[in-house]
């Protein structure tokens, strides 16, 4: 496609006629795209060579699971599995996201707090999610709360450093300059400047967060509630790698959508950046 | 403000015998040792002194943001206990809020105080217009030149209509043709609102342009050397012959 200089373009620069304009975003959105689908083509060819020499329960072809693709979405397996992981990946990553922030932010703002808390949270950080599986089961059982709490406490490690970090970040002169101006007592200056002046952290801990949850989709399944990740263990068990790879997509797409949207939602709360 | 403030009956800004050690593994650091002035009410003075005579430190204990070892500082009459809106401050980096608008910034402390939209959005139309920067409401600080940062943080600072406006160096980041043009717009600024203004400058030539009294620091122990009236008046010129013995005057004390 061809592409007028100057045209679309949406910066403010001014107009600047001459040979080495910059190139428009979409020239540059244009030039990136090709360069993805010919990634994308790349990849499928080698999968699709590697996959021929090999038994479909190794590794099948893409048309292999293509059609497998098509036949869980069809059968109605796929959108129940996706409902059902979202039933405890929305309030798992909800509650995890929001007690991060709240805890990193208290921590990070209060000596007191950390100092008193720092013996517990070094115990605690290393422990992967996966190892609390006894304690999702005996307090609150094989469901959707049980995975939910798999994916709260994903959440909540990345979410209380980021939101920590951030608030570290915080200069004292910002603080200073508040209280001059008439802010009074910890929560007003963490309303009005802390959290403010950590949002490009904190939203970036939530953007990880989010990524974290859906990884840890399947862990929080591992002990039969039902989701997307179910579908993949299951899968395994029976050497069904075809299906694997479907739900897997199904992951990777849920992630896409939901990071997409975030981005955009990050981009938009700092834009003063 | 009653007449009687406005007349000078007692100091708007009492430092008094204010002093300030530190420990330090060389000893002990006497930064500032029985720093005694006053400032009137609508007057403009300059603290003036070498690096090293505690102009910081002094300006951080008015401010109430460090405490002094020895000492009281009073604003109208009341001893400063921490950093509050009876006092404006304006710093050479500026410290604006990054995530507000020019528009935002200026109505932070006015939120603060609770005063209702509209009065506020009418506070800041007519403080952005007294800096000069009208048109600039909705901008990004992140879009503002040296010069335009430091006007809205000066409104920020006048927002909250302080006793006092407390300067630390505000025009010490820009260049020397903005500092000029912020240097006289900070006295129509000073006219208009007869604010009392402490200034704190390493400049000496922007002493003698400002002030109506410039308090010379000296080194080790940071102290008051001197005290020096400028009788000329305003707008002063630098190539007046007063301005130049003003000049000689506060650098000789400096040097000394």
């Amino acid at each position: 496609m061809a592409i007028e200089v100057g045209e679309g373009v949406d910066s403010d620069e001014g107009i600047d006629s001459g040979e080495d304009v910059e190139p428009s975003p979409f020239d540059v959105d244009a030039r990136r795209g090709v360069r993805g689908a010919g990634g994308v083509v790349a990849f499928l060819a080698l999968w699709w060579l590697v996959a021929s020499t090999q038994p479909t329960y190794v590794l099948p072809t893409p048309p292999v699971v293509a059609e497998t693709f098509v036949a869980e979405a069809a059968s109605g397996a796929m959108l129940a599995a996706l409902g059902s992981s979202i039933v405890h990946w929305v309030p798992g990553a909800t509650v995890g996201t929001g007690l991060g922030i709240a805890a990193g932010v208290a921590l990070g703002w209060s000596p007191y707090l950390d100092d008193a808390t720092a013996p517990v949270v070094r115990v605690l950080r290393p422990v992967p999610p996966l190892a609390l599986i006894g304690f999702a089961i005996a307090w609150l059982g094989i469901n959707h709360a049980g995975a939910a709490f798999i994916i709260a406490v994903g959440a909540f490690w990345i979410n209380f450093y980021a939101a920590y970090g951030g608030v570290e970040g915080v200069s004292d002169d910002l603080l200073d300059v508040a209280r001059s101006l008439g802010v009074r007592g910890d929560l007003e200056l963490i309303r009005s400047v802390v959290v403010p002046a950590s949002l490009p952290e904190i939203t970036t801990g939530i953007r990880t967060g989010i990524g974290r949850c859906w990884m840890l989709v399947v862990a929080s399944e591992i002990f039969g509630v039902p989701g997307i990740g179910r579908e993949i263990l299951r899968a395994s068990n029976n050497l069904r790698v075809d299906v694997v790879i479907t739900y897997i997509l199904v992951l990777s797409f849920m992630f896409l959508v939901v990071d997409t949207a975030f981005r955009a939602l990050q981009r938009r709360a700092l834009a003063w950046r | 403000m009653t007449d009687s403030d406005r007349d000078g009956v007692r100091p708007r800004v009492r430092v008094e015998d204010v002093g300030r050690r530190y420990d330090s593994p060389q000893g002990v650091v006497r930064a500032l040792e029985g720093v005694d002035f006053d400032v009137d009410a609508g007057e403009f003075v300059c603290l003036v002194g070498p690096s090293g005579s505690g102009k910081t430190t002094l300006f951080r204990i008015i401010a109430g943001l460090e405490e002094s070892t020895t000492g009281t500082v009073y604003l109208a009459g009341d001893p400063v206990e921490g950093p509050g809106p009876d006092l404006g401050l304006v710093f050479q980096e500026y410290h604006l809020f990054p995530w507000r608008t020019v528009s935002g910034n200026v109505g932070f402390g006015l939120e603060q105080q609770g005063v209702d939209r509209d009065r506020r959005e009418r506070r800041v139309r007519d403080l952005l217009e007294l800096v000069g920067l009208d048109g600039f409401a909705e901008s990004y600080p992140r879009d503002l030149s040296g010069g335009m940062k430091q006007r809205v943080a000066l409104a920020r600072a006048l927002a909250v209509d302080p006793d006092l406006l407390l300067m630390d160096e505000p025009f010490g980041a820009v260049d020397a043709q903005t500092k000029r043009m912020l240097q006289s717009e900070l006295l129509d600024i000073w006219s208009e609102t007869g604010k009392t203004i402490l200034f704190v400058t390493h400049d000496v030539e922007e002493a003698v342009t400002l002030a109506d009294r410039v308090i010379v620091m000296a080194t080790d122990p940071g102290r008051v050397r001197e005290v020096v009236e400028i009788g000329t008046d305003r707008p002063r010129s630098r190539s007046d012959a007063s301005f130049g013995e003003y000049y000689e005057r506060i650098m000789e004390l400096i040097r000394a």
